[in-house]
């Protein structure tokens, strides 16, 4: 269990973390997600003991980590940089962790570990040559296999496929939640990216300007996004945010649509109505919205289409089967379905922040 | 140990070395406060007497004028030769590869020998130089004895030692450009000269000002190549400021005076280090923003 | 065609201004490598004998140039020694860890690069004399750090720099103290920096002039200024100067030669990279 509450940590005049709370449970997958210059990486050496915070308490399996040494904490780390050593060979690199003053394992076990990691991440080929001459995924795989070598309560990982190429990156996640030791392990995930982060995570942190702003399962941050800007982190295409006002038994918009979104909020406050893409339909039951179509653009098996809303200027995009958008040429009249359980209200955007979730009744 | 402590208590041995080094500048400020000589051990405080009399010194003023014409002369031919050097061997001829292997030689060739060396070939009578301008008619050139010859030979002395720095800098400048806008003027059809112009100065005007900075810095400082070449002759005509230190603080002995003269050196190498990197970053500024 | 007759221009361009720049090398050559009565007899034609070399070598003439020479080799190697004992682990210190002494402490050694001699070597003059170290190694390689310990400081903070602290932090991890990340990790990765910038500052400490010139007499006296000595006196020897000349710079082109690559970074203290 790793536990970190309220952590302060201030670069100069810049504030890296301001108050952050965090808790990643035993055996969990945690990915914390957020834009870079968030905090993430600082929380992770922040747990490591690789910074040390102004203030706050870093917990690990209970214990209070405060003065222990990074090596006695017995966290596993991988870094974004790899942080290999160039000069060295893979099985160096490898072997660097069980060679270490503070853990000398005799030669024999250590080749027989490093072996079996090897043989496991599928770089058993290549351990005799210089990291320096590896390809990008090779070098993550040994900077993965250097965590895995030496058994540790926690690993962290620090966005360990983000410089890999978008195929390889989606093989390496899928091999990466295979690994047992991986599905035993509490580990703290660090990426800026939220498909890696909802593919992964049993449950997601979503971090900005140091601070947690919300943290669930997937299911909880897609269906109960603390405010827009996380509703708008998540699902590509991006989740529609309409301008409305709240009137009687719903939010009127811009070219006289009316959505059926009931809160308690008074008649008159500016709100954003959210709908996601792919809660848009072309048919089937629910609230009808009428417009014209915009664009329409093929993502392969389905069609991303870009729909003019009433008869004003807002747009909505929506993702239909190809078989329904095949027909569709811009300015052509469309009749749009969304089922009012799938709507999300949230406070129109401030200056100073995002608008937050506004609670919806059904 | 605090890890606080650390990166503290690493560079201590640096402080103390780098103390070992202020210890005597200051040291020297306070002795221009006096009237310190060999003829006088026992000084006494003259306050600030003795710039009073380094800035009522005609002398001063000549050597702070043969200085800047010097350090002017002497950054200029240097940048305009090096950095013409620079593209020519840029373009990578055969020729030009052979040549760039030893294009650093005379740079690292102590100041004071290139001195010599120069010395021994414009000597006038029996030099090499003029032996060789003879068949031009030129023959008989006093290099080092007449006032404007004894300038112009110390920087050209300047010129060939340093040439190099500012030719390996401004290569290494061009050869980190980023292809693509030329490739784009070549698209368009540019003109050497406009390419020249509108591309290759402007993105190598960082390389080459630092190149320019630290050539004339160095060469308000200069001592070694005048020293050995002219040793300020003839007459006072190449007495640059810190010949003129040498002369009244190690010839004459008169060390308070001598040091005044360093000081006031020390602050104009610092005034002009000041308004250069300011009034140059502009330009580079400037520079940058017709780049984008 | 107009293009192929402009690429020759440029190339006989460059040949002038190697010429420029080699002929004086060459004509040293020629002028140690002549014999003494036929100094200016003949200027390309003559016949070559070693006798410069042997009489500079020989330490006749009463310059005592072999001294010299070991002089150069031992305070230019003290002065680096000392340099990066003491700079290595300050340019370490501020390339990891911002605070305000390294800060301070850089732009000092900074200012040294561009400060006139003369403003410390005149005071040091009078102090050295006192403290007995006027024309002594020890004082050599104590005042000739004004040359090396910016150069290695500035330098060695910029290859630190560019390695990324994750490294150390690794073995950190790993179970390796900060004194093992060091000198196990970051050291040997900035070895070939350490290597080139070792022979910059030696270049340079043994290219000095000014320091041995005012804080030496004899004991310590450097190359250099030992070269200079052969143009004294009512007629100086053209080939005994050419040939000190030569052996005193047979090292830095050495040197200079092997460390090409490295050298621009160190030309301009690390704000140019290649």
């Amino acid at each position: 269990m790793i536990r970190l509450s309220g952590i302060r940590k201030a670069y100069g005049k810049t504030l890296a973390l301001d108050e952050l709370e965090l808790e990643v449970r035993e055996g969990e997958f945690f990915c914390l997600l957020g834009p870079s210059g968030a905090g993430k990486t600082t929380t992770l050496k922040t747990v490591a003991g690789l910074e040390r915070p102004d203030s706050g308490t870093v917990l690990l399996g209970g214990e209070d980590m405060r003065g222990v040494e990074p090596y006695d904490r017995g966290v596993a780390m991988c870094f974004e940089s790899y942080a290999l050593y160039p000069h060295r060979s893979a099985y160096d690199n490898l072997a660097s962790p069980l060679r270490s003053p503070r853990h000398r394992l005799p030669a024999a076990e250590a080749r027989q570990r490093i072996g079996a990691i090897a043989e496991l991440l599928g770089i058993s080929g290549l351990l005799d040559r210089p990291v320096g001459q590896l390809s990008n995924g090779q070098r993550q795989r040994v900077a993965l296999g250097r965590v895995l070598v030496r058994p540790a309560r926690a690993f962290l990982l620090d966005e360990p496929l983000s410089h890999l190429d978008a195929k390889l990156r989606q093989q390496m996640r899928a091999e990466l939640k295979a690994i047992g030791a991986v599905q035993r392990t509490t580990t703290l995930y660090v990426t800026h990216d939220s498909v890696e982060a909802l593919a992964l995570g049993d449950r997601i942190g979503v971090i900005r300007e140091g601070r947690i702003v919300q943290t669930g399962t997937r299911e909880e941050i897609w269906y109960r996004p603390h405010d827009t800007e996380v509703a708008r982190a998540f699902g590509r295409p991006r989740i529609n945010l309409l301008p409305g006002v709240v009137a009687e038994g719903g939010v009127r918009s811009d070219g006289g649509v009316e959505l059926p979104v009931r809160t308690r909020a008074a008649a008159g406050t500016d709100v954003l109505v959210g709908i996601r893409p792919r809660d848009l339909a072309l048919g089937g039951e629910g609230h009808e919205l009428t417009g014209t179509v915009y664009i329409t653009e093929v993502l392969g098996r389905s069609v991303e289409v870009t729909v003019r809303l009433g008869t004003g200027q807002r747009r909505v995009s929506l993702v239909a089967p190809r078989a329904d958008a095949a027909r569709l040429r811009p300015d052509d009249p469309v009749r749009l379905v969304v089922r009012p359980e799938n709507l999300l209200l949230f406070e129109a955007d401030r200056p100073e922040r995002p608008g937050r979730r506004i609670e919806t009744q059904p | 140990m605090r890890p606080a402590l650390r990166p503290y208590l690493l560079i201590v041995p640096a402080l103390l070395l780098t103390g070992g080094i202020l210890y005597p500048f200051g040291l020297g400020l306070y002795y221009t406060l006096f009237d310190f000589s060999a003829s006088k051990p026992q000084p006494d405080m003259v306050r600030l007497e003795n710039y009073r009399a380094v800035f009522t010194q005609e002398a001063f003023w000549n050597s702070a004028w043969v200085t800047v014409l010097y350090a002017v002369g002497a950054a200029l031919a240097e940048t305009v030769l090096g950095v013409s050097v620079a593209l020519l061997l840029h373009r990578s001829t055969v020729v030009g590869r052979v040549l760039e292997k030893i294009l650093i030689l005379p740079l690292m060739i102590a100041p004071v020998i290139a001195a010599i060396i120069w010395k021994l070939m414009l000597q006038p009578s029996v030099g090499v130089v003029n032996h060789l301008l003879k068949p031009f008619g030129l023959g008989g050139v006093q290099w080092t004895d007449t006032p404007t010859g004894a300038l112009l030979s110390s920087i050209a002395v300047d010129v060939w030692v340093y040439t190099p720095f500012v030719a390996i800098l401004a290569l290494a400048g061009l050869r980190s450009l980023p292809a693509s806008p030329f490739e784009a003027a070549a698209v368009d059809g540019a003109g050497w000269w406009y390419t020249f112009r509108r591309l290759t100065l402007p993105m190598l005007w960082p390389y080459v000002l630092v190149a320019v900075i630290f050539r004339f810095m160095d060469s308000l400082k200069v001592f070694d190549i005048i020293y050995a070449l002219t040793e300020g002759g003839p007459g006072d005509s190449t007495v640059v400021l810190q010949i003129r230190a040498y002369l009244e603080a190690i010839r004459f002995q008169r060390y308070s005076f001598g040091i005044s003269y360093t000081i006031v050196l020390w602050a104009v190498v610092y005034l002009a280090a000041m308004v250069l990197v300011k009034h140059l970053g502009k330009i580079q500024r400037k520079a940058a923003e017709v780049t984008t | 065609m107009r293009k192929r007759a402009l690429g020759w221009l440029g190339d006989a361009a460059l040949i002038l201004y190697f010429v420029f720049a080699l002929f004086p090398i060459a004509w040293m050559v020629i002028l140690s490598l002549k014999p003494a009565d036929q100094l200016f007899s003949t200027y390309f034609s003559f016949s070559p004998t070693l006798d410069g070399y042997r009489t500079v070598l020989g330490d006749s003439e009463g310059i005592p140039f072999v001294r010299f020479f070991v002089n150069s080799l031992v305070v230019s190697v003290g002065a680096v020694a000392l340099s990066l004992v003491v700079g290595l682990p300050a340019a370490y210190a501020s390339a990891r860890w911002r605070f305000k002494g390294s800060e301070n402490l850089m732009f000092t050694l900074l200012s040294f690069r561009f400060a006139p001699e003369l403003t410390v070597i005149i005071p040091l003059f009078v102090l050295y004399q006192k403290l007995g170290l006027f024309d002594t190694y020890v004082g050599m390689v104590w005042v000739l750090q004004l040359v090396t310990l910016p150069l290695i400081v500035w330098i060695m903070r910029s290859y630190f720099a560019d390695l990324t602290p994750e490294l150390e932090q690794a073995a950190l991890l790993d179970g390796y103290t900060r004194k093992q990340a060091f000198f196990k990790v970051a050291l040997p990765l900035v070895k070939p920096g350490i290597a080139a910038v070792s022979l910059l500052a030696f270049i340079f400490a043994w290219n000095n002039f000014v320091f041995p010139l005012i804080l030496t007499s004899n004991e310590a006296q450097t190359v250099t200024v030992g070269a200079l000595s052969f143009l004294g006196g009512d007629r100086p020897k053209y080939n005994l100067t050419a040939a000190a000349a030569l052996v005193s710079v047979v090292p830095p082109l050495l040197l200079a030669l092997t460390i090409q690559r490295y050298l621009v970074r160190g030309l301009s203290f690390g704000a140019v990279k290649s």
